[in-house]
């Protein structure tokens, strides 16, 4: 639904959007309550996109050609996935601050037996090859169906990259929109530190993709972007600059992934 | 009645994955630029659209497949098995994790890429495979098992590895009315005092064994194993109680392979003295995988060595 000014979006929908972001970070920082090894800063990187993705774009389905695909290939953010499908009402609340625990739901990566999971994920570098396999599938088949794949600036490092994103371009595949955040770290410490990452854009232009970067936390940034990324003929790649630890200022944009029970439970207090 | 014998394994593969591309029209096949080696072109040349090289990209290859099988293909990997390795957590994180509908087809298994020597020689595969949740794994012995089980293999729902070699392929299966089913060993030869067990293109020397033990009195029995995972307990242990003694062969290493599968069925059904006939460390250059075999002892002159051991 777009404004009535032909923008893609209209305020009313991008406030609710916005709430409903807002709404899924607190509850990933909520979940430091009650387990304290979750990737807390990774997920608030991903909270904006994830929100976009899954109430404006993502259609559901039941035949796997005539439906969106979302894969999330930095698993570890699945603590923010979560928060989403709850949102959307697919994930009970109590489910939430079980995350984890031995008789709860949600595993510390996705598994498809989770609703609203698409991809078992955790090891990275994976996603992106499955979804160009979906993608060809779903061509194959003459469907309508699109796949969104979000991976890490960190992920950048793995070979298996390379091998999928060549592959799309070979594929000619015109039904895959891949997010890569730049939030400018990975686990041991900045991605300058590890393996500077300078030359991403460059790269994944010169094999062929179309190339958009955005803000990814403004969502209007990202309503934008995504709409010319759907246009696009061939395969599309956002890059979308984030903050680790987003709007959870005890961590944000630095390497650290969380903060302790009793600073969250300050920090949701105060704010 | 399967006139497997004038081809060999790989070129059996090749005309048979055809043949299923023609009953199954989700049927798709994908390789990792080794299309014409492993036989895998044979495909392409029917079907063009349903035939992907990937390029020589592993781990994309076979995640590429799962999401294939995702949106309902029934996608077959055909690669060398050394190299379909290298994509070992790939499939153990997707394919084995979601439990999906993937066929893992590998040639050049073995000592079957002789010349190339150890980099492309892959005793190890049965070990990695076996321990993965969800995965069935299968070796044929010869072209005419290639004929009877890839049909059913393909059909089946669910991830599965099947282990081929390349040319070397003497026939053993070719005289034998069997249909095959997942999950069932059976019987090439019967015995009463040993039971040779094994899979794949060895078992030709578990039947040239079993005949030098024939001329020295001795009965043995040869089971084609076949299916080594989900593996036919109720036959080993039949065979364990019948005969008492069992030496089991491979085309790979004996550290986790189908002797210790056997091993893992014997000693909690019915522990009988064993031997284990296979490889110990990497292979090297040969001008045959024949030579290769000999060379390492994994022959039937080795067989009877260790089944003399156990009749003492």
């Amino acid at each position: 639904m777009g404004g009535s000014d032909g923008t893609p979006i209209s305020i009313e929908e991008l406030n609710k959007l916005r709430e409903k972001a807002e709404r899924a970070r607190k509850n990933v920082i909520r979940m430091q309550f009650y387990d304290q090894s979750l990737h807390v800063g990774s997920s608030l990187s991903s909270i904006e996109i994830l929100t976009t993705l899954l109430f404006k774009y993502i259609r559901d389905g039941k035949d796997p050609v005539n439906r969106d695909w979302l894969i999330l290939s930095k698993g570890h953010a699945a603590p923010a996935l979560y928060a989403v499908l709850h949102e959307k009402g697919l994930i009970p609340e109590e489910e939430l601050w079980k995350i984890q625990s031995i008789n709860g739901l949600l595993q510390g990566h996705p598994e498809i037996f989770i609703p609203g999971v698409d991809m078992s994920t955790g090891s990275l570098g994976q996603g992106l090859s499955f979804g160009v396999g979906v993608a060809t599938g779903i061509k194959m088949a003459k469907g309508t169906g699109r796949v969104f794949v979000i991976m890490g600036d960190g992920e950048q490092d793995e070979g298996e990259i390379w091998e999928a994103m060549t592959h799309a371009v070979a594929r000619k595949l015109d039904n895959i929109v891949a997010f890569i955040e730049l939030n400018g770290y990975q686990l041991d410490a900045s991605t300058e530190e590890v393996k500077p990452k300078g030359y991403l854009k460059d790269v994944w232009k010169a094999v062929g993709w179309e190339v958009f970067s955005c803000d990814g936390h403004d969502i209007l940034s990202l309503v934008n972007t995504v709409e010319e990324a759907l246009k696009a003929r061939k395969p599309v790649v956002i890059f979308a600059k984030t903050l680790r630890g987003k709007g959870f200022t005890p961590i944000e944009n630095t390497k650290k992934q969380r903060a302790s029970p009793d600073v969250a439970r300050e920090f949701l207090i105060n704010s | 009645m399967l006139q497997g014998s004038s081809l060999s394994i790989r070129e059996a593969f090749g005309k048979t994955l055809v043949k299923l591309g023609e009953e199954d029209p989700e049927l798709v096949v994908i390789t990792g630029d080794v299309g014409d080696s492993s036989r895998a072109s044979y495909f392409k040349e029917k079907f063009p659209d349903r035939y992907f090289n990937v390029g020589i990209s592993e781990q994309d290859m076979v995640n590429f497949a799962a999401g294939l099988s995702a949106v309902g293909k029934n996608p077959a990997v055909v690669d060398f098995a050394m190299f379909m390795m290298r994509a070992w957590e790939q499939i153990r994180n997707t394919i084995s994790r979601m439990n999906m509908n993937v066929k893992i087809l590998v040639t050049h298994s073995g000592y079957s890429d002789s010349g190339d020597g150890s980099s492309h020689q892959s005793l190890e595969d049965i070990a990695l495979m076996r321990t993965l949740p969800n995965f069935k794994v299968i070796v044929p012995a010869d072209p005419a098992d290639v004929m009877r089980s890839l049909p059913v293999v393909i059909k089946e729902r669910g991830p599965t590895y099947y282990r081929m070699g390349r040319e070397y392929s003497p026939p053993i299966t070719n005289e034998i009315d069997y249909k095959f089913e997942i999950g069932k060993a059976y019987m090439l030869r019967d015995g009463d005092d040993l039971a040779i067990m094994g899979a794949g293109v060895v078992l030709w020397d578990a039947l040239r064994a079993a005949e030098e033990l024939e001329k020295m009195g001795i009965s043995a029995a040869v089971i084609n194993l076949e299916t080594i995972k989900p593996i036919d307990e109720a036959t080993i242990e039949y065979y364990a109680r019948k005969t008492g003694r069992i030496v089991t062969i491979e085309e790979h290493m004996i550290y986790g392979g189908i002797g210790s599968a056997v091993a893992e069925v014997v000693v909690n059904k019915y522990p009988v003295p064993m031997r284990f006939v296979g490889a110990t460390t990497f292979g090297r250059s040969a001008r045959s995988q024949r030579e290769l075999l000999d060379y390492y002892g994994i022959n039937s002159q080795t067989l009877v060595k260790k089944a003399l051991e156990l009749m003492k």
